[in-house]
């Protein structure tokens, strides 16, 4: 059963077609990675399933609720739409009373439960306007989840914060969703983000749907791999690995060397290094997330 | 849930300062205009005399609580539009330009719901102001000058009873919040179209001046389009006081507010529910 599925979703601002035909669907219990570069349609098909905008054609589904049942659509999700904004003047308590009071789960024992799982009870009663962003994008994730969604749309969360409000981020969305039973579909354009925690991956380019499926049917797809090598040897390593198969290229660097190989050939490169006495300092192999991503970019570009 | 939304939009209503402004400037100006009334009372019953003192002879207080009442009525009625536009216009785009649409409008409430609590909330507002300025206005009044007979001068000279009076009075405060209503729902008509409050603030401002330019204009050119503006029954509180009520007058006056009134919350809701929140 898909939490989430998307027929032909198309919009079309004034001359921009925004989506063209988006057909996507979110296995229940993953954690979906919809990835993209800037201006490629992220935003938008998460403001149509929001019910922000209303899409030019096509229709979807959360948990078999059809979007043609109106705001009834949206009574399985929850979202936190791009950065998370906030009732500046009202502390933190009043902001997800508001919002509690939506769906009818203002009891205080379920705010101050979900001001304790993201970490700001203390400050419940302080005006949002005094919180640090990363602080507001908590409090975001805190209000997305007052109804107790069954699937969470989180829009670029980690946008705005610092790498610890990031790494905060990112653990408590792992911990919601195994502790809550979510699923959670996750836009981002941070790849390691996404390698780091989703179980599936969906790529858009231009409003269009490019790839979807489990982040191994991705990583199986991905045949070649960008590695730095740091070693002590570096003319005699170049002439030992120009003798190897499946090295497309090799960069010499100041501090190493930058290796395009076949994924399968890595461990054939290091056991062969070691046999001719070439001292590793460290190997590293570029995110490969990142890597299908920009092959997928240069295609379309 | 009509409740619960109602009690957010309270809530979120109060939250600015703003909102406070024209309670504080009743609660501040009319007492300070009610001490100079009684002041400058001496003045204004020797103004009568000087017309009518050939033909009447008055016993008893005609500067009291209801003139006094009735003379503030006659200057604030201009004024308390910007305060409802200064808030009205702010209910749809303040939460534009503060970016909380995207949280409050990505739950699965229906837009008509919360547009109705919006509308609600601003009407909420407006009516507590007409309340305050009553309290300050008429009650204050009593208090301080005391009760009496009214006058009032239309084609000659009217004196209400005092029971009359109120009655008239009551009568008025209705007529001045439908009004009050009507500028609130311009507001709120902008309100829907922009993403900032001043425009819509501005921009009912703007219309208010513009049609009541057109109402005072001695042209004829604007005699046939005149009964057709709210401005031309603005001030139309006044023939309440009138002896006998031109009921005739009061019903085209709220035909025309409603009418208006009507229209524009339709247009407002039109675009408030097909409304992309882009931003």
């Amino acid at each position: 059963m898909n939490a989430l599925q998307t027929y032909n979703l198309s919009k079309q601002f004034a001359h921009l077609q925004a989506l063209d035909n988006i057909n996507l669907a979110v296995p229940k219990g993953s954690i979906f990675g919809f990835l993209g570069p800037n201006g490629s349609g992220k935003s938008t098909l998460i403001k149509i399933l929001t019910g922000l905008i209303a899409p030019t054609n096509g229709t979807f589904s959360v948990f078999e609720k059809q979007s043609s049942e109106g705001y009834k659509v949206r009574e399985n999700m929850s979202a936190l739409v791009d950065r998370a904004d906030f009732y500046k003047n009202l502390s933190a308590y009043d902001n997800l009373m508001l919002m509690a009071r939506l769906s009818n789960h203002d009891s205080a024992q379920n705010i101050d439960e979900i001001l304790n799982l993201v970490g700001l009870y203390q400050r419940r009663h302080d005006k949002v306007k005094t919180f640090s962003q990363g602080m507001k994008q908590r409090l975001g994730i805190g209000q997305a989840l007052l109804p107790d969604p069954k699937l969470l749309i989180l829009d670029e969360p980690t946008t705005g914060l610092d790498p610890l409000g990031m790494v905060e981020v990112r653990d408590f969305i792992l911990k919601i969703a195994k502790e809550r039973n979510v699923t959670i579909f996750l836009s981002s354009h941070l790849l390691h983000e996404v390698e780091e925690i989703c179980s599936h991956v969906g790529l858009i380019f231009n409003g269009k749907m490019e790839n979807q499926g489990s982040i191994e049917t991705i990583f199986s797809s991905i045949d070649q791999v960008t590695i730095d090598l740091e070693i002590d040897k570096k003319p005699e390593t170049v002439k030992i690995l120009s003798t190897l198969e499946g090295i497309e290229s090799i960069q010499e660097l100041p501090n190493l060397l930058k290796i395009k190989i076949k994924y399968a050939e890595i461990p054939t490169l290091i056991q062969k290094l070691v046999k001719d006495d070439i001292k590793i300092f460290g190997i590293s192999q570029r995110n490969r997330l990142e890597t299908f991503f920009l092959n997928r970019s240069r295609d379309q570009s | 849930m009509m409740v619960g939304l109602f009690k957010n939009e309270v809530k979120k209503l109060y939250s600015h300062w703003r909102s406070f402004m024209g309670y504080i400037l009743f609660l501040v100006l009319i007492p300070i205009i009610m001490w100079a009334y009684g002041k400058g009372a001496d003045g204004i019953p020797s103004a009568f005399p000087e017309n009518y003192s050939d033909l009447f002879l008055f016993t008893g207080k005609l500067n009291n609580g209801l003139t006094a009442a009735y003379f503030v009525l006659n200057f604030f009625w201009v004024h308390i539009p910007f305060l409802i536009a200064l808030v009205g216009g702010d209910i749809f785009a303040g939460e534009e330009a503060q970016g909380t649409y995207r949280i409050y409008l990505t739950r699965a409430v229906p837009r008509w719901k919360i547009f109705v609590s919006k509308v609600l909330a601003s009407f909420f507002y407006t009516f507590t102001i007409v309340v305050l300025f009553i309290i300050m206005t008429l009650g204050l009044g009593l208090i301080w000058h005391g009760s009496g007979d009214m006058v009032v001068f239309h084609e000659g000279m009217l004196i209400l009873p005092q029971s009359e009076a109120l009655y008239r009075f009551f009568l008025a405060y209705i007529f001045a919040f439908s009004n009050m209503l009507l500028v609130n729902i311009i507001a709120l008509f902008f309100s829907t179209m922009v993403k900032n409050s001043i425009g819509p603030m501005v921009g009912t401002m703007a219309v208010i001046i513009f049609f009541l330019a057109l109402t005072s204009l001695p042209l004829d050119v604007f005699d046939s389009i005149r009964p057709y503006l709210f401005t031309h029954y603005f001030d139309n509180w006044k023939i309440m006081f009138y002896d006998p009520i031109p009921w005739g007058k009061v019903v085209q006056s709220m035909l025309v507010i409603s009418g208006h009134s009507i229209i524009l919350l339709f247009a407002a809701f039109y675009i408030f529910n097909r409304k992309d929140i882009v931003s």
